[in-house]
């Protein structure tokens, strides 16, 4: 059977994690491995909600060498949790303390518990073996499972380092302010890291200032894991960065103009990362430098009638993007932003339709319709809802709405209206619900 | 102390402004969560939060200082924690 190893190009005595100044090595790694895997119940699947980085990559590659699989849920919301727990009937959480998942057993990651192993032998893991299912939201209202094997996780992690050009030799240091909980935060933050000998940084820094601490905590050469909202704080807020090899963006466009002062503020190179959950990263750009986007090795693309499709060994079949683009060449693409039913609200992706379905499955709502306005470029737009509910008040809404959501996509506002603006074939247009936008502004201004 | 009442009312403001919130600012309760079930406010919104009070205030919040859990608690803690460390 093909298998790939679960560490690449590492030693046993270098370190593999930062933890508030003190590393965790290969060999500590290895061993925590080994005795995790010992404990771990004989079951399918798995939700691993570890916080910390280091814990949940035990929990990871524990249970890959049981050959279980890692759950990822699309969020912690009660309700996504119950969703995915009644699907996968077989499921047991991890977590990094004491806390408790109701309805599933839940266990405590163990770390630092044996004496470093430098002498075990590194596990294979099958290429084939379905290593984690993450989810997206579906226009069906129900999250879409994506299974990755393992050998796509290792491709994309390879042709990643190669790509920015990593050199083993230099292993360099990830801090990475995305959780490891979505595709991008595994693969530039867990994966590119075992699979290139290098380290991360353990915890997930927010504000500037974390940054800058988070960044002095660890060795030189350091690369920097983060999206276009953490870029643009630390830029406003002019904070002082020890230096960055390199700056890694992701999940939603980086203007131009501030990959520019980023560039030259930090005195190093942006590059963006393009990818979705059904593939993972799929190419790469430096914004100052070009607008096309190259994807990684391994990656070709078509045009097909109904639009643009990416292939790749390690995936099966051809996979829309579900972004428009176009082609520049088979190794190139321009991306023209994303299709109709598409949100991304600071860097999560969530589909209207499902939101529109979550919305009206709500007790007491009648109608019910979420509207996105233009984005203004200065901050991250927010999602509005159009409610007919009579007799309810908007916290009751909101409330429900808390349970089956990602709070990120929770209106703001969220207006109670006598009736939506449909047409007479039922549809509500965009220009409708903008016109409804408008009149209530309208009306408030008045204070109305 | 006299200045909390005031600056409260100046950073309810500065709340409702920068995260264009749909709330009186004058209704926000000062003992109120700002986070969670209160204003239910979430992360990015702390990341906006804090770029908006740095700009103002001269004060960079930092999410592993002990303080900042209870700093966010409250509009009344906030307001504590910018009095105590704000440079303009």
């Amino acid at each position: 059977m093909n298998t790939a190893a679960l560490l690449c190009s590492y030693r046993a005595d270098s370190v593999l994690a930062w933890e508030s100044g003190h590393p965790i090595t290969y060999g500590h790694f290895l061993s925590d491995v080994e005795a995790l895997a010992d404990l771990l119940p004989e079951k399918a699947t798995v939700i691993n909600l570890a916080d910390d980085r280091y814990r949940f990559l035990v929990g990871f590659a524990a249970a890959l060498v049981r050959g279980q699989t890692t759950l990822l849920p699309p969020s912690r919301a009660p309700g996504a949790l119950a969703q995915i727990a009644r699907e996968y009937g077989a499921s047991y959480c991890l977590v990094d303390g004491t806390e408790q998942v109701e309805q599933l057993p839940s266990y405590r990651i163990p770390i630092g518990t044996g004496s470093p192993t430098y002498t075990a032998k590194v596990p294979q893991i099958p290429l084939g073996h379905p290593a984690l299912v993450a989810f997206t939201s579906g226009s069906t209202g129900s999250p879409h499972p994506n299974s990755k094997t393992w050998g796509s996780l290792v491709a994309v992690a390879r042709s990643t380092g190669a790509r920015l050009g990593l050199k083993i030799s230099d292993p360099m240091t990830v801090v990475a302010t995305v959780p490891h909980h979505h595709m991008y935060g595994l693969e530039a933050s867990i994966m590119l890291p075992i699979q290139h000998g290098m380290a991360f940084y353990v915890g997930r820094p927010l504000f500037p200032e974390d940054v800058r601490l988070a960044l002095a905590e660890v060795p030189s050469p350091r690369l920097l894991v983060t999206t276009p909202l953490h870029i643009r704080a630390c830029v406003a807020a002019r904070v002082r960065l020890p230096h960055v090899e390199c700056i890694l963006s992701a999940t939603a466009p980086l203007p131009l103009s501030l990959a520019e002062q980023a560039e030259a503020l930090f005195q190093t190179s942006v590059y963006e990362v393009y990818g979705f959950t059904e593939a993972g990263s799929v190419a790469t750009r430096r914004t100052v430098a070009e607008s096309a986007w190259h994807v990684l090795d391994g990656i070709t693309l078509h045009q097909e009638s109904a639009g643009c499709v990416l292939q790749a060994p390690y995936v099966r079949g051809p996979i829309p993007f579900p972004d428009l683009v176009s082609l520049h060449d088979p190794h190139r693409f321009l991306l023209h932003g994303r299709g109709t039913d598409l949100v991304n609200i600071g860097g999560h992706r969530g589909s209207l339709s499902d939101l529109n379905q979550k919305l009206n499955e709500i007790e007491g709502v009648q109608d019910g319709a979420f509207f996105l306005p233009d984005e203004t470029g200065t901050s991250v737009t927010r999602l509005i809802a159009f409610v007919v509910a009579p007799g309810k008040v908007a916290e009751h809404i909101l409330s429900a709405l808390r349970t089956v959501i990602d709070p990120l996509f929770l209106p703001r506002p969220l207006y109670l209206v006598p009736s939506l603006p449909r047409n007479e074939t039922g549809k509500l247009t965009r220009e409708a619900l903008l016109g409804l936008l408008q009149e209530l502004l309208k009306e408030e201004r008045h204070g109305t | 102390m006299s200045d909390v009442p005031s600056l409260e009312a100046e950073v309810a403001t500065l709340i409702v402004r920068t995260l264009t919130l749909k709330v009186d600012p004058a209704q926000i309760q000062p003992e109120e969560p700002l986070f969670g079930d209160g204003l239910g406010l979430d992360s990015i919104d702390a990341l906006e939060l804090s770029l908006a009070i740095s700009q103002s205030y001269g004060h960079q919040i930092r999410s592993d200082d002990p303080e900042t859990v209870a700093t966010f608690a409250s509009l009344r803690s906030l307001c504590q924690s910018i009095e105590k460390h704000r440079t303009k």
